[in-house]
């Protein structure tokens, strides 16, 4: 909520941007090329659907993006991902030696203290700048935990230092902080303008469960000695007497696992540029702090014993950010519900929670893994609305998976067709409805009813012929051939590249492409 | 509150499940020959003739009557807590006093046993339920199925080999007693005023009671005493709880909440932690509850191996010399435990599973 600000200005910029990922899964039966080499680009704000049949790679793009690959099987084999500067796949070559004698057989060998700093640079990067919405909101919720406990679980992982500060703030406030307050609100004419300064400062000052009694109070009275009186006694009554020592040292603590994990970034991305004389100072420079964690060991070994009380004003202010989430994604009793358990929730209520559960920590990407597939229509509207309002208002970038070529229609600025594991069509969503180039895509508008097209007659839906192929031995070249009504004879051979039309609209077909150039 | 009443319900379901169980003995003691079940009852130095006395035994217990009626005087007996005459020598003639000064011992073998094998199996099935197909899981596969092919009787013959003192000539592991619940030689002389004919106060196990009245030598050697068969116990459940642990916990993993918590970014251990092994979990409670009810079949044997004077090792004392009421008694009560576990197996479920809700 506080990001939203930057949201419309960099409006153009690329949040995702995934390069040549190409993931596989290598089965007793042979290996599935599961995504070959795709591209994507996701820019801040947009919301951008990839649509396709089932089997040709959806859901396993979002879970590369994540890297939740179910291993074993599957294994992102090459490619980047880089969420916004950082690369999630840094250090991949290192992870894992795959040997491939033949299809069936396979050698893996990992490397496990390798892995285990990955799986430290993707707790950082998972839920906090990147987080995903699932198909089964009954699955995807973890039975044995209160609903609120998994919101603020996510919110504890990422917030920490957030939430200390603003807490530090709040008791160590004086007249003189609410004086400069009101101040500045007053000078503030706008209202929407003073509301949102209201709501920031509230935020800062970790009370916003008084925003709207403080932006009462400034349409009440105009006096700024009442008003510095009132919000003197609001924070008050919400100064909660914690040991102010104990928390800043936590805060400290916080902020030096925060620079941690920063220098090991810095030292993996040094490590896969070969640089010898950058990977030294790298690791120098991790050494350095790692050197700065001796003076924590107290701190280290008193929060081993009492963690819990150190976290508990923490914990206090997630609990009432769960409570705003909830509120935020429309459920109407947000503390009864913190409370409960997932399977006395409804699936409507389920897929809410699990949203309120990938925004809880401002993620800017959120992947939404046909979100609205287990849902019924009416749930699946609102459900659909949520998103999009949300999207607007925080201002963060979607990618929205789905086969549902309507809801694609409804929701995205900008849309990718997939077929067996290939990106073969990409533009806005305009230009996807009404100018269709790849085969495919034209296909799969023609299986689609439309009020436009049909206008009263009775018209016969086409279908794509054929079916998805066995990605164990896909076919060679375009992918898409053997179903292909425009079959080339250079189709067979050679794999077309996503090639730029001109304002954006990319396709990968040989239609449209020179075979010894880059396209017409 | 839910969860109080669900108490109250299953406590009251008690009452029928134990009438059930009274009236199952009856049947097994109506099976019986009638001069069986009142022998206890007969002096034979009296000069009252055979034939009264044996009509003076029926009549009090009340077999006179018609099988229901005499079911009604065997409820007040039980409801009295007589369960019944016997003559062992070295025990007492009252079936009661003989169980009351046996059960400690083997709940004490039982509790002992299955605490270490929770202790051991729950972080141990973990462990290797994180790591599935890796050498530790096979190792700890082999582990848990020799645990459970290997009857509990042979277990306890070979630990009494390796490990038992005297049995092997020069065999420098042989450093424990191999039975008894302590060594005549650790009794203190003079016998203190609280050990009667070998028998303990006031908790008649020898272990806390050489606590309470700090002889501390006699602890050590009573402690000695119960590390064998709490062994053999142990190595049988450990066995089963660490497979379902394990198969708990690989379950839980392929679950999609557990892709939920990793795209939140909890870290690994925390995933392992909170929300694997909290479903992997329920499962594992289930059959805890099953095995620690079962520990009670598997120390007849075992304090028989060991003669462990337990209400196993009574049961078949009892079973030898034709003790009825003793057999019939030390079964009632194994299957009072057995009903009892069950309840707090339904409790600690739904203390466990939100789901499980009545």
């Amino acid at each position: 909520m506080m990001q939203n600000t930057e949201g419309k200005k960099s409006e153009s910029e690329t949040y995702l941007r995934v390069e040549k990922l190409k993931t596989q899964f290598f089965t007793a039966r042979g290996i599935v090329k599961a995504l070959d080499e795709i591209d994507l680009t996701i820019r801040k704000g947009e919301i951008y659907g990839l649509v396709g049949e089932s089997g040709c790679g959806k859901s396993v793009t979002a879970q590369s993006i994540m890297y939740l690959v179910p291993d074993p099987p599957g294994r992102i084999v090459s490619g980047k991902i880089y969420v916004g500067n950082v690369n999630i796949l840094t250090g991949l070559e290192q992870l894992a030696k795959i040997t491939v004698k033949s299809e069936t057989n396979v050698k893996i060998k990992r490397n496990k203290r390798m892995i285990k700093r990955h799986n430290y640079l993707l707790s950082r990067i998972r839920g906090d700048r990147i987080s995903m919405i699932f198909q089964e909101p009954t699955l995807a919720l973890n039975p044995v935990i209160r609903v609120g406990d998994q919101i603020a679980e996510n919110i504890l992982l990422h917030l920490k230092v957030d939430m200390a500060n603003a807490i530090l703030r709040r008791e160590m406030s004086t007249r003189k902080d609410y004086e400069s307050f009101v101040q500045k609100a007053l000078s503030i004419g706008d209202k929407d303008a003073r509301n949102k300064a209201i709501r920031e400062w509230c935020e800062s000052y970790s009370i916003s469960d008084a925003e709207e009694l403080v932006r009462n109070i400034f349409l009440t009275y105009q006096d700024p000695e009442t008003v510095v009186k009132s919000i003197e006694f609001i924070v008050n009554e919400r100064k909660s007497g914690t040991n102010i020592n104990r928390l800043s040292r936590a805060r400290e603590y916080y902020l030096y696992q925060q620079r941690l994990f920063e220098a090991t970034l810095n030292l993996m991305e040094a490590e896969s540029g070969k640089n010898q004389d950058e990977i030294d100072r790298a690791r120098t420079a991790l050494n350095e702090i790692k050197k700065e964690g001796s003076s924590f060991l107290s701190f280290r070994i008193i929060n081993k014993f009492i963690g819990k009380r150190i976290e508990a004003p923490l914990r206090d202010a997630a609990k009432r950010r769960v409570h705003e989430l909830l509120n935020l994604v429309n459920i109407a009793e947000p503390e009864r519900t913190a409370l409960s358990y997932p399977h006395e929730l409804s699936g409507g209520m389920q897929q809410r929670v699990m949203i309120a559960m990938a925004l809880a920590s401002n993620p800017q990407m959120l992947i939404a893994d046909e979100p609205t597939t287990a849902l019924d229509v009416t749930t699946q509207a609102q459900i659909l609305d949520l998103i999009r309002n949300l999207n607007r208002q925080m201002g963060s970038s979607v990618l929205f998976i789905t086969h549902d070529l309507a809801v694609i229609a409804q929701m995205c600025n900008r849309v990718g067709v997939m077929y067996a594991g290939n990106i073969v069509e990409e533009a806005d969503v305009n230009t996807i409805f009404d100018n269709p180039k790849h085969p495919y895509t034209i296909g799969l508008l023609k299986a689609l009813p439309r009020a436009d097209r049909i206008a009263g007659k009775m018209v016969k839906l086409e279908t794509v012929a054929g079916s998805v192929p066995n990605l164990i031995t896909p076919p060679t070249g375009c992918r898409f051939h053997p179903r292909c009504k425009f079959k080339m004879d250079i189709c067979e051979k050679k794999k077309p590249e996503l090639d730029d039309l001109g304002d954006g609209h990319k396709v990968a077909c040989w239609l449209y492409q020179e075979p010894g150039g880059s396209g017409k | 509150m839910e969860l109080r009443y669900f108490i109250l319900r299953r406590l009251l379901l008690l009452i029928p499940t134990v009438l059930g169980l009274s009236i199952f003995m009856f049947i097994l003691i109506e099976a019986v020959p009638k001069a069986i079940l009142v022998t206890p009852y007969i002096n034979p130095h009296s000069r009252i003739p055979y034939i009264i006395q044996e009509a003076n035994a029926l009549k009090i217990l009340g077999f006179n009557y018609p099988p229901p009626i005499a079911y009604l005087f065997y409820l007040d007996r039980l409801l009295h807590g007589n369960l019944g005459l016997m003559s062992m020598p070295g025990y007492p003639n009252s079936v009661a006093a003989a169980i009351v000064d046996a059960f400690p011992n083997t709940i004490q073998l039982t509790i002992f046993a299955s605490l270490l094998s929770i202790a051991i199996a729950i972080p141990l099935g973990t462990y290797i339920g994180a790591r599935p197909n890796s050498i530790a899981d096979q190792a700890g596969r082999v582990f848990s199925l020799t645990g459970y092919a290997i009857p509990a009787f042979w277990l306890a013959l070979m630990l009494q080999i390796v490990f038992g003192k005297n049995i092997l000539l020069g065999n420098p592991l042989g450093v424990l007693p191999f039975s008894g619940s302590f060594s005549a030689s650790a009794i203190p002389n003079p016998t203190p005023s609280w050990f009667v004919n070998g028998i303990t106060y006031p908790t008649h196990l020898v272990i806390f009671d050489a606590l309470i009245h700090g002889d501390f030598p006699l602890f050590v050697d009573a402690l000695k005493h119960i590390i064998l068969p709490v062994l053999t116990l142990t190595y049988g459940i450990l066995a089963g709880i660490l497979r379902f642990m394990r198969a708990g916990m690989v379950d839980a993993s392929n679950q999609e909440y557990v892709k939920t918590a990793r795209s939140k970014g909890v870290p690994e251990k925390l995933v392992i932690k909170r929300h694997i092994r909290k479903n992997a979990m329920i499962p594992t409670i289930t059959v805890m509850g099953l095995l620690v009810a079962g520990l009670l079949g598997g120390v007849v044997l075992v304090e028989y191996v060991f003669a462990y004077p337990g209400m196993g090792y009574l049961t078949t004392q009892g079973i030898l010399s034709y003790q009825i009421w003793l057999v019939i008694g030390t079964t009632l009560i194994f299957g009072l435990i057995l009903v009892l576990t069950n309840l707090i197996v339904d409790v600690v479920y739904a203390l466990t599973d939100p789901r499980i809700r009545y």
